[in-house]
């Protein structure tokens, strides 16, 4: 049977490999935006062709309809994408672990009023909201990560929150207050180190989420429009009939490349949770079972 | 009992308000804060040439009073029902939402429905037969199909099963003979069958890991353990004793869908042009309409809001613990 050769197969590559090569993916794709201008012969907003011009040698992936390299707009857009997502995480899972730790920490009422808070957070639904605040504020990336950061912060904050409940009670943390150690010196030393790996794995699972939704914005056309990113050429591409012309090196290139990333960052995800929590890996199902 | 019951539908119905109030004070900042003000963007010409129009308009619509008292009449216009008037369409917001409303249904509840029984089946499956081949197998699409965004599903549907094989429409909800001999149901379906089915495919992997998860966390209960030793049947301890627990929490993982689903929508609806709310949101993005957004948002946090309670409801027939405990 084909389908339990794959599955064998799965088995025998191990999860170990589909994290390495998780990082393998990310870790070039950082290159590539570091390194954008070596890779190019073209500027990204230079004409430098003929408009819709097919794939050669000279334009590795053709034109597009303003005779701009596709090529060189896909590599300098790997910038976007990875800053909308890694900032948008970053700044999500620092609000969430400031405020998932406070209110863990202190419980009672503390813990009743931030809760309540994120509870309400994340009723309303965020994306719909972000679509509000982008037509108001017209903001650039920065403005953009911060905006999806706090908005989807409450998602982290509520998972902290409980791990960060269960180490309070915990007799080295009890330990700490009874030997009159400040609130903010036990928080930042004694548990912020044991909640580190789970806060890795929101970020990194929020950075995938995040660089979706960046590239959606772009998509629906409300991105930064002074920078190059994916979704953007998808929704140019997709408005300008690429799909009509059968123009695949046009709309396919991009869509392909966030599809790429994301898949890179789930593998990273699940590897590092796959560490975390041993209860979820297959290789100890005698052991719970 | 009974008053602790009461207690606890109130609860939740207070916190149902309060989630809306917060929405609708969300959405008149944004109003307020809105560059330049309502008339100027509404009819620029007229307030440069006639200031005094100006005025009597601000006087006409309350916006020359305490900022409180324009709040307060914001959020009672709200609950009856005035959500405001669409720049680009010049009609009632509400009314604009309301009739988009039935197409996104028509498309989001089988997308639902489909994608929680899928999810929820191959889950319980896959943590069931935790650690073997299958459930590998089934844990690595799932990553694969939950990493791929979307809208490239959707674009990639309608690159294959419309353009290349021509078996779906490449968009729009009818095809143009439904201008003779008007709507009919079944042309609706063939064009809605492949925005449901993208929909179904992208929202599964979410309620397929919680429910791995679930099911994980169930078998290593002591219950299991204790099932197990007494000699049951293994087909008996998944129907009776692992697969009801968790299914549990599912219900609220459900309503946590809906949001995902609204969402996904907008780029599903906008990429297959489905005359919804998706691509509604879409027009009124593109042509900055700023109270027709408004009033989507609120309508998709009315949505949510409908969706939770629902599930809380639920949870309480289904659980009996928290009926009466002090519930979060």
């Amino acid at each position: 049977m084909a389908w339990q050769i794959l599955a064998s197969g799965w088995d025998l590559m191990d999860r170990e490999i589909f994290f390495r090569a998780g990082l393998a993916i990310i870790g070039s794709a950082m290159l590539i935006a570091i390194f954008a201008p070596f890779l190019t012969a073209y500027a990204p907003d230079e004409f430098c062709g003929m408009p819709l011009s097919e794939p050669s040698s000279d334009h590795l992936l053709g034109t597009n309809d303003l005779g701009q390299d596709i090529f060189s707009r896909l590599i300098y857009g790997t910038r976007a994408t990875l800053i909308i997502g890694f900032l948008g995480a970053l700044i999500g899972v620092a609000t969430g672990t400031l405020i998932g730790t406070v209110a863990g920490y202190y419980g009672g009422r503390t813990d009743e009023v931030i809760s309540r808070f994120m509870d309400v957070m994340m009723t309303i639904p965020a994306f719909p909201l972000l679509l509000v605040l982008s037509v108001l504020l017209s903001p650039g990336i920065y403005v953009i990560s911060l905006l999806m950061g706090l908005l989807g912060g409450s998602h982290s904050g509520r998972v902290i929150r409980s791990q960060v409940l269960s180490i309070a009670e915990t007799n080295h943390i009890l330990g700490s207050r009874a030997l009159g150690l400040s609130d903010a010196y036990i928080m930042a030393r004694h548990i912020l180190p044991n909640i580190m790996p789970l806060i890795t794995v929101k970020y990194v699972f929020s950075a995938q989420a995040f660089m979706l939704m960046g590239v959606g914005l772009g998509f629906l056309g409300i991105g930064d429009v002074s920078v190059i990113d994916w979704g953007q050429m998808i929704n140019h591409a997709y408005s300008s009939g690429a799909f009509a012309l059968g123009m695949w090196w046009w709309i396919g290139p991009p869509g392909l490349a966030v599809t790429v990333l994301s898949i890179g960052l789930a593998m990273i995800g699940f590897g590092l949770e796959e560490r975390l929590n041993p209860r979820l890996s297959h290789r100890n199902v005698e052991a719970t079972a | 009992m009974k008053s602790l019951r009461n207690n606890y539908f109130f609860k939740r119905i207070t916190y149902c308000l309060l989630v809306f109030v917060i929405s609708m004070s969300i959405t008149f900042a944004v109003l307020h804060l809105m560059p330049g003000n309502y008339i100027q963007s509404l009819l620029p010409y007229l307030a440069d040439i006639n200031p005094e129009f100006s005025e009597l308009f601000k006087a006409k619509f309350g916006l020359d009073r305490p900022i409180i008292e324009q709040y307060l009449m914001y959020l009672s216009n709200i609950l009856q029902g005035n959500w405001g008037y669409s720049f680009q369409y010049g009609a009632p917001v509400l009314d604009v939402i309301t009739e988009k409303l039935v197409w996104t249904l028509i498309i989001i509840l089988p997308a639902t429905i489909l994608s929680v029984l899928a999810g929820i089946a191959i889950g319980a499956y896959s943590g069931w037969k935790n650690g073997s081949n299958t459930d590998i197998c089934l844990l690595n699409t799932m990553v694969f199909v939950g990493a791929v965004p979307s809208y490239w599903w959707a674009i990639m549907a309608i690159l294959v099963f419309s353009y290349s094989l021509g078996l779906f429409p490449l968009g729009g909800f009818v095809s143009l003979d439904a201008l003779f001999s008007g709507i009919n149901p079944i042309d609706v379906l063939h064009h809605a069958l492949l925005p449901i089915l993208v929909l179904t495919l992208s929202s599964i992997p979410g309620t397929y890991y919680f429910m791995r998860n679930s099911m994980l966390m169930t078998l290593g209960e002591g219950y299991i353990l204790t099932a197990r030793a007494k000699g049951v049947q293994e087909r008996d301890i998944l129907r009776h004793h692992a697969l009801k627990n968790a299914m549990l929490p599912m219900i609220t993982i459900v309503s946590l869908q809906c949001a995902h689903m609204i969402t996904g929508s907008i780029f599903i609806e906008t990429i297959f042009s489905w005359p919804g709310m998706g691509l509604l949101t879409f027009d009124a993005l593109s042509a900055r309409d700023l109270p027709l957004l408004e009033g989507i948002f609120l309508m998709d946090t009315l949505v949510v809001i409908a969706a939770n309670f629902v599930a809380d409801i639920l949870y309480g027939v289904a659980d009996p613990r928290v009926r009466v405990g002090s519930h979060g």
